[in-house]
Order: structure tokens, then C-alpha cells, then sequence
């Protein structure tokens, strides 16, 4: 494990950790281009909708509405399990960890409720190029959550059976990093897919 | 049931696919009675599959470039082939598809790429001074994951069809109505797969090189290969993602019947194309700057002269990674956007050569008044300039997007591409290796042997292409299986076909100087036959496990460490032998790639529960990775020193 | 328990909302739609950089102008791929 650096918060306290954080980092760039190319499809293929309904015809306001609040939560809390855990606290962290899962499977289940709503209205995956990256990209983000979810699981189990150690700190950032960009993800998605569809 | 066997079958045989299918089997059946004879499995398995030492792992991707570059050359042989004679019958219409699109995308993705990655793991390391990457297990399931995608796709020969669409596959062309075979699935799929594994490759070289250089060493008093390796690795972290999201919608659209590339239903094709060299282009870039690094160190050593313009070829490349990203649409000049749009990237086209210009004049300076060995790596760095600078205007010819409506699809092109991707990686490439071979086995390639395959291997080439230019030109058309006695292509044509021959003739020149030299080169070469400059020559031959016994430290010494050390006598390693922290080798990453390339054959054929159990089988490793606790293990004092001592007796250079 | 509530997670927090409500003005209120593009484009960008700065700590450490820059160099590089393909695919085809 190398050095200990007992100067800096628990996840930084190794260099493993250290190149880990930082590798994370890079990944999130890839992960930009990912949802990058995929906003870029989107806008190519938003109007071209064949047969098919139109954006402002199937979007609802109010599940949006109620995503993107429950997703902003998430995020806060998040944030907040990773302040507890630099303070110590392994029961504040599991706390806000487990607000922070339960508010990603409120986010999923609108998801799937929305999703179900779409192919009432007939607008599922193959019935236009418009439909097809539409709920590519909001599958994508929402796969995203799903993994997420269950990374999160594995990781309080991990946190409750072996307390807060340079191991588990350093995970618990690498989560705390990847959760976060799913908002600042979801962001886009609420201004770009949502609000300019519905404007 | 036998229709569940059927749709495995090739659809379109020939008796050359028999043949193939039946050599590749009892060649299997003897590779697997050899190892079991000689009792291997347990070694390949503790030593190779399992290791995690980026050393080993180069070794792997070399072994699968080397085999890699055999398979596509033999495809170029039968393009040249068949286009030899007029109205030649050696391969019908469907063949030639099958053959020119696997010819690109195995000699792009199978070999160009796991070459270069080869070096970028046996070389980066050893030049910043570091034990080993940054994620060594995660460099472990990098390798399985490119090897599975490797792996499915050229299983498509032999079980359910090559794929026949071009290595570009563009649509509507490889969509089901005009692609009916599952070919294209497994374009699609294989190169998911392999492109996961180069994007781990990606992330773990830029935090290997930003985070474990060896004291002293800042960015800019990296070796230049390391440079060009954190800026290939950097464009692999951006542009691969946008494969990824293309190959995905690729693969719905034939799978699930979503619209994106569809003819109806407001689907585009072009949105594909334009996906495609999104990723594409920078992918040029992720072989040429690599290739240009092993050329700098190269170069540097054998005119026996620092390299002329650090600064300058650090610039150029940083540029160029972003310049690289600006200049796809020279692709697709002609598929109907505007003037306008055109112009905009016939110039960032134009521009990207200044950068590229500035490199191959820091060369000649670097030679210029130096005193020049003319080594075999140097000899191909001698060719590489004139003939890829020829490559390079050619490149600028392409790049003015009205005169392109003349070259576009032409063999012009086709000459054109070959020309900057023979000269500047493949050669890059053999020089390396030959460069290199020694610190990597312990004995060097023969010399004598060594030049006179790069002098046939460029007569070769210039055979081959320089015709295609002239066709080209006068409008032989590329991908077309044959042409008519009444073109006046023939002469040409059959000029190309001897220039490929020589080239073949080349590469066995290539394999039996490897033979040669293992049989007859001396042993106790020392660990430094080159009189070379950067730090991976600073360890022993053959380079210890740890590869430093003690990190060096550069903070006295330039981007040349190891060359300061010899002449200025500035000291590379202080302090004394410690403890070495190491990782733990894992079989758990080869067992999660074999779930990956189960599911990739499961979608190829739609066999939708098989994927979801492989699915499963993937999350399930993830799991248990994430609940294990590895903190690896340490090798003691007492070893290293007693391996330090047994290398001073052996009298190796330190 | 208040120790678990910093204040400037909190106020990041609240600015989020307020950022998100603006948002939602291109919906309930009547606007064109370049202005709405703009409210949009500003808002989302710098709720995405709140979240960058203040909750993912990207600048806490000695890398923080690596990462810094890496982020940066992936939002500029997909800027540009998204003009390019809108430019070659509708606004000039």
C-alpha cells in the first residue's frame, strides 16, 4: 500500500487511492464524450420523427419535474455522506449513503413510469430515428443509475462490515464522483431534451 | 435442431474457406496437444494469463500484432491478387467484400493498435522509472478484453460469415436489408469489445504517466515516446467513447430494429458516417504519434545527438490532439453538406500538416551535423522520412475538398492512406522492435539480414503503391472485385501484385531473421548494445521483475537520463534497496472477458437468454472483485539484492 | 448534527434549486426561442460546473489542474464534434 499520508482526508491517504481518484477522473472525460456523442445524435435526430409522435407531444412536465428534484437531492446527499465520512462518522455516512440509494430507485421507478407512458403513447424504440436515440440516451443515463444503485449497495455493505478504511474511503469517493456527474448529466438531459422539447 | 446448427454455417463458402476452416482446426488440435504434451497449461496460465506485469502483457499484444499483421497480409495478397489480371475469377464479388473489409479492420484494430500498445507497456514504465502501471490488474483485463474482441472477430471466417461491408460499414449498406449475413454483427460487436479494453488502456497510461514518473522527472523532461504515448493515450480516452455510442446504435439497429441508420422513419445513414470518422480520424493520429515517438528516440540515438526541438515536438503533438478531433469531415467530402462546411475542414485539414511538417524537420535537424549509424532501426527511420512525407502531400492533395470529388474512392486514396500508415507505423514498428529486441530477450536481430528487409520491404511498397496513385488518378475505383481489359489498368495492377509479393517476401525475411539470430546471436550483449539514451536502458537484460532495484531519480538530468548518467556521470540511483511493493496476479479478469466474448457471440446470433446469463456472469465478477481486498505483496530486501547480485556477476552494464 | 450540514454544501445546494427553477421559466413563462437556448445553455453550465467545484472537489488536490484540464479538453472537444455534426448534417446540408 505504500505510504501513509495522515495529513489529508482518508480516500487521498494512499497513493493507491491517490491514482485511483485520478483515474476515475479521466474515465469521467470518457465518459463526456459518451453522452457527448449522444446529445449530438439527439439533436441531429429530434426533429426527424417519420411516423411517429413528436417531442412536445409525449413529454410530460411533471415526471421531469420530479426526476430532476429527486436527482438534485441525491446528488446533496451524496455530498453530504462524503462530509460525514471525512468527519469520521461511519453511521452519518451509511445514512446519507442509503438516502442517496433510496432516492435513485425513486428516480428509477419515475423513469420506468415514463417509459411506460411513452410506449402507451406510441412512441417506442422502433418507431422512429426521433423515438430510437430518445430513449437511448435516457436509457443510458438510467443504466448509468441502475449500476450505480448497485455499486452503492455493495459499497455500504462493504463500509458497514469494515468501517471506514483507506480502502473503503477511497471507494466511497470514486462513488461519490460518479453519482455526481450522473446529475450534472441529467442536467443536460432536463435542458436540452426536456425544457428545449417543450419550450 | 438442425436449424439452430444452420444459421452457424458460412453462407457463402468456397473451397479456400474449407481449406482455412480445416487448417485453423488441426492447428488448434496441435496447439492444444503441444501444451498439454509438455505439460504448459499450469505456466501459461501462472505466467501469462494471469500476470499482471506490463512487461508480460506487452509480450502478449506483440504475439497478437505479429499474428495479426500474417492474417491481414494474406487478405492484401488476395486483393492484389485477384485485381492482378483483368476479369481474374480468383475471388467473386462477395469474397472481395469479405476480404478488403477484414484486411482494414484487422490491420487497423488487430495489429496497428495492439503493436502500439505493446510498446506502450513494455516502454512507458520503464521510461518514467516506474515498477509498473498504474492499474496493473486493470492492464491485465485491458489485454483479455481487446484479445476476446480480436478473437470473435476473426471467428466470423469460419462460423455464420465474414463481414462484408467495408471496415467502415457504413449504412445503409450494413444494415440488415443489403448486410443479410451476421457479418456486420460481428464487426459490430468484436470491435465493442476490443474498444473497451483500448479505452482501459487509455485511462491507465495517462494516470500512469501523470502520477508515477520517477522524482525529478516534470512533463517536460519526459523521454519523447513517453510524450507521444500520454497524447495517443489522451485521444484514445476521448475518441473512443464515440465509437462506442455509434457501434451501440449499430448493433440496436440490427438487432432491435431501431430506426438511427434506417431508410425510412427519419433514421440518417449519414449520421453513421459521420459517427464513424469522428472516432476515425483521431484513431490516425493514435498510431501516428506513437510511431513518431519510437522514431524520435530512434532518431536521437543513432545520429548520436539529443533530439533537435523538444519543446516544439512536445507542441506539435499537443495540437495535434486537438486539431485531430477537427478535420473528419475530409472523410466524406462528397456525401452532400455545403461548400461552406467543406472549406472549413479543407483548411483544418491543410493546417494539421503544419504540425506534422514541424516533426519531420526536428528529424532533420536532429541528423543534421550528427554523426549517423546506420543501424537497421535508423535505416527504417531513413526511409520512413521521404516516402512518408510523400504519403503527407498526397494528404494535402486529398484534403482540398473540390479536387476531392476526382480522388474520392479512388485507388488514389487508397494509395494515399497506405502510404503514411506503411512507412510511418508499420516501419515505426519493425524499428522498434528491432531496437528494442535486445533489452526485451536478451540477444539482438542480426544486422546484415535486418537492412536487407527494409531495403525489399521498400522496394516492395513502392511497387505496390506508387501504380495506385496512377490509377487512381485515371479512376480505377476502389472495393471493385475486378476491372475490364479495356481500362488499361492491367500493367499497373500487375505491378502491384509483384510489389505485394516482395513485400510478403520481406516480412519472412523479418521471420527468419528472428530465427536466425535466436540460433546464432551472442548472449552477453550487456544491458545497453545501443549506446542508447532514455532511462528504460538503465535497468538490466533481461529486465528484473521490479525493473529498478531503486527508483531513479533524474531531478540532475535531462529527458536523456540514462545518457547524462554515462557521460556526465550524474547519478541515477541514490539511497539504498528497500522493500518493493508488487501486485497480485488474477485469473478473475481473463474469466470476466471470456463473459464478455460468450455475450458478444450470443448477440451475434441473437441468442438473447445466452447473453443475459453472460451479462450475468459479467456483474457477477464485478461484484466479486469489488468485495475482494488485494493489497498485493512485497518482495524483501534480501531478494532483491540477492537478483541484483546475480545480474553484477553475469558482468551486465550498471 | 449540524456539524453534518456544512454551510457550503447547503448554499451549493440551494443554488442548484435556483438555478433548476430558472430553468423551468423557459417552460411556464412565453419566450423566444433564442432566449430560451441562452437561459438554458447558461444555467446548465454553470449548475455543472457547481457541481464540479463544490461537491466533486475537483480542485482540492495537487492534480487539480490535470483534472481541471482534462475536463475542460473533453467539454471543448464535444462542443466542437456537436457543432461539426450539427453543421455537416442540417445546418448546411
Amino acid at each position: 500500500m505504500g505510504k501513509v499520508n495522515n495529513n489529508v482526508p482518508l480516500e487521498y491517504s494512499t497513493e493507491e487511492n491517490s491514482l485511483k481518484i485520478f483515474g476515475f477522473w479521466t474515465f469521467l472525460g470518457a465518459e463526456i464524450m459518451l453522452f457527448g456523442t449522444l446529445f449530438a445524435s439527439y439533436f441531429t435526430l429530434v426533429d426527424r420523427t417519420g411516423n411517429g409522435p413528436t417531442a412536445a407531444e409525449i413529454f410530460e412536465i411533471t415526471p421531469v419535474l420530479a426526476e430532476t428534484f429527486i436527482l438534485l437531492t441525491s446528488s446533496f446527499t451524496i455530498g453530504l455522506a462524503i462530509h460525514a465520512m471525512r468527519l469520521g462518522s461511519k453511521k452519518a455516512t451509511l445514512t446519507f449513503m442509503g438516502i442517496t440509494l433510496l432516492l435513485g430507485a425513486a428516480f428509477l421507478g419515475v423513469e420506468i413510469y415514463e417509459f411506460v407512458h411513452y410506449a402507451h403513447v406510441g412512441a417506442g424504440i422502433t418507431v422512429s430515428a426521433f423515438t430510437s436515440i430518445l430513449l437511448t440516451t435516457l436509457g443510458t443515463h438510467g443504466l448509468h443509475v441502475t449500476f450505480g444503485l448497485f455499486w452503492g449497495i455493495f459499497l455500504m455493505i462493504q463500509i458497514a462490515k469494515r468501517g471506514l478504511t483507506s480502502v473503503t474511503a477511497g471507494k466511497a469517493f470514486v462513488f461519490s464522483l460518479y453519482w455526481h456527474f450522473l446529475d450534472v448529466v441529467w442536467i443536460f438531459i432536463f435542458s436540452f431534451i426536456y425544457l428545449k422539447g417543450m419550450m | 435442431m438442425s436449424e439452430f446448427f444452420a444459421q452457424f454455417a458460412v453462407p457463402h463458402p468456397s473451397t479456400l474457406i474449407y481449406i482455412a476452416m480445416a487448417s485453423i482446426v488441426l492447428g488448434s488440435i496441435a496447439l492444444v496437444a503441444v501444451v498439454t504434451y509438455f505439460k504448459l497449461w499450469g505456466y501459461l496460465w501462472r505466467e501469462w494469463i494471469t500476470t499482471v506485469d506490463h512487461k508480460k502483457i506487452g509480450i502478449m499484444y506483440l504475439i497478437v500484432a505479429l499474428v495479426m499483421l500474417f492474417r491481414g497480409g494474406v487478405d492484401a495478397v488476395m486483393m492484389r491478387l485477384q485485381l492482378a489480371v483483368p476479369e481474374n475469377s480468383f475471388l467473386d464479388a462477395q469474397h472481395y467484400n469479405e476480404v478488403f473489409t477484414t484486411h482494414g479492420v484487422v490491420m487497423i484494430l488487430f495489429m496497428a493498435m495492439p503493436f502500439i500498445t505493446f510498446f506502450f507497456n513494455y516502454l512507458v514504465p520503464l521510461q518514467i522509472g516506474a515498477r509498473d502501471v498504474a492499474f496493473p490488474r486493470l492492464n491485465n483485463l485491458a489485454f483479455w478484453l481487446f484479445f476476446m474482441g480480436m478473437g470473435l472477430f476473426n471467428i466470423s471466417f469460419i462460423i455464420g460469415g465474414s463481414p462484408d461491408s467495408g471496415w467502415t460499414s457504413y449504412f445503409p449498406l450494413a444494415g440488415n436489408e443489403f448486410s443479410t449475413s451476421v457479418g456486420t454483427n460481428y464487426y459490430m460487436l468484436s470491435l465493442q469489445i476490443a474498444g473497451l479494453g483500448t479505452l482501459l488502456t487509455g485511462i491507465n497510461f495517462i494516470t500512469t504517466i501523470f502520477k508515477m514518473r520517477a522524482p525529478g522527472m516534470t512533463l517536460f523532461k519526459m523521454p519523447m515516446f513517453t510524450w507521444s504515448a500520454l497524447i495517443a493515450n489522451l485521444i484514445i480516452v476521448f475518441a473512443f467513447p464515440v465509437l462506442t455510442v455509434a457501434l451501440a446504435m449499430g448493433t440496436m439497429d440490427r438487432l432491435f430494429d431501431t430506426k438511427f441508420f434506417a431508410i425510412g422513419d427519419g433514421g440518417m445513414d449519414m449520421l453513421w458516417a459521420n459517427l464513424f470518422w469522428v472516432w476515425g480520424h483521431p484513431e490516425v493520429y493514435i498510431l501516428i504519434l506513437p510511431a513518431f515517438g519510437i522514431f524520435s528516440e530512434v532518431i536521437s540515438t543513432f545520429s548520436r545527438r539529443n533530439l533537435y526541438g523538444y519543446n516544439s515536438m512536445v507542441w506539435s503533438m499537443i495540437v495535434i490532439s486537438v486539431f485531430s478531433f477537427a478535420v473528419w469531415t475530409h472523410h466524406f467530402f462528397t456525401m452532400g453538406q455545403g461548400a461552406f462546411t467543406n472549406s472549413i475542414f479543407s483548411i483544418t485539414t491543410m493546417a494539421i500538416a503544419i504540425p506534422t511538417g514541424v516533426k519531420i524537420f526536428n528529424w532533420l535537424f536532429t541528423m543534421y551535423k550528427g554523426k549517423i549509424e546506420m543501424t537497421t532501426p535508423m535505416l527504417y527511420a531513413m526511409h520512413f522520412i521521404p516516402l512518408f512525407t510523400l504519403g503527407g502531400v498526397t494528404g494535402v492533395m486529398l484534403a482540398m475538398s473540390a479536387a476531392d470529388y476526382q480522388y474520392h474512392n479512388t485507388m488514389f486514396l487508397v494509395a494515399h492512406f497506405h502510404n503514411v500508415i506503411i512507412p510511418g507505423v508499420v516501419y515505426a514498428m519493425l524499428a522498434g522492435l528491432t531496437f528494442y529486441w535486445p533489452k526485451m530477450f536478451g540477444f539482438m536481430l542480426n544486422e546484415r539480414i535486418g537492412k536487407a528487409t527494409v531495403w525489399v520491404m521498400s522496394t516492395g511498397f513502392v511497387l505496390a503503391f506508387i501504380p495506385m496513385y496512377i490509377t487512381g488518378l485515371d479512376g480505377q475505383a476502389r472495393r471493385m472485385y475486378t476491372y475490364s481489359e479495356s481500362t488499361g489498368f492491367s500493367m499497373l495492377n500487375m505491378l502491384s501484385f509483384v510489389g505485394a509479393g516482395i513485400m510478403s517476401v520481406s516480412f519472412l525475411m523479418l521471420v527468419w531473421n528472428i530465427w536466425y539470430s535466436f540460433k546464432n546471436s551472442p548472449r552477453d550483449i550487456g544491458s545497453d548494445p545501443w549506446d542508447a539514451r532514455g532511462l528504460e536502458w538503465a535497468t538490466h537484460t533481461p529486465i528484473p521483475h521490479y525493473n529498478f532495484a531503486i527508483t531513479p531519480d533524474v531531478t540532475d538530468s535531462t529527458s536523456e537520463a540514462f545518457w547524462d548518467s554515462k557521460k556526465n556521470g550524474t547519478k541515477l540511483f541514490k539511497g539504498e534497496i528497500k522493500d518493493i511493493h508488487m501486485p497480485n496476479n488474477s485469473g478473475q479478469t481473463f474469466i470476466l472477458s471470456v463473459f464478455f466474448f460468450i455475450g458478444g457471440f450470443a448477440l451475434v446470433f441473437s441468442m438473447f437468454t445466452l447473453a443475459i446469463i453472460s451479462l450475468i456472469g459479467i456483474l457477477a465478477c464485478m461484484g466479486y472483485r469489488s468485495m475482494e481486498d488485494d493489497h498485493g505483496y512485497h518482495i524483501h530486501k534480501h531478494e532483491v539484492e540477492e537478483t541484483e547480485k546475480s545480474y553484477d556477476k553475469k558482468g551486465g552494464a550498471k | 448534527m449540524a456539524k453534518f450540514f456544512p454551510i457550503g454544501q447547503i448554499m451549493g445546494f440551494v443554488f442548484s434549486l435556483i438555478l433548476t427553477v430558472i430553468a423551468m421559466l423557459v417552460y411556464f413563462t412565453d419566450m423566444s426561442f433564442t432566449t430560451g437556448m441562452i437561459i438554458l445553455l447558461v444555467t446548465a453550465f454553470i449548475q455543472a460546473g457547481l457541481q464540479f467545484m463544490v461537491f466533486m472537489h475537483a480542485g482540492e488536490t495537487e492534480d487539480k489542474w490535470a483534472i481541471y484540464s482534462n475536463i475542460i479538453y473533453g467539454i471543448g472537444l464535444i462542443v466542437l464534434t456537436i457543432l461539426g455534426t450539427l453543421l455537416i448534417l442540417i445546418w448546411d446540408m
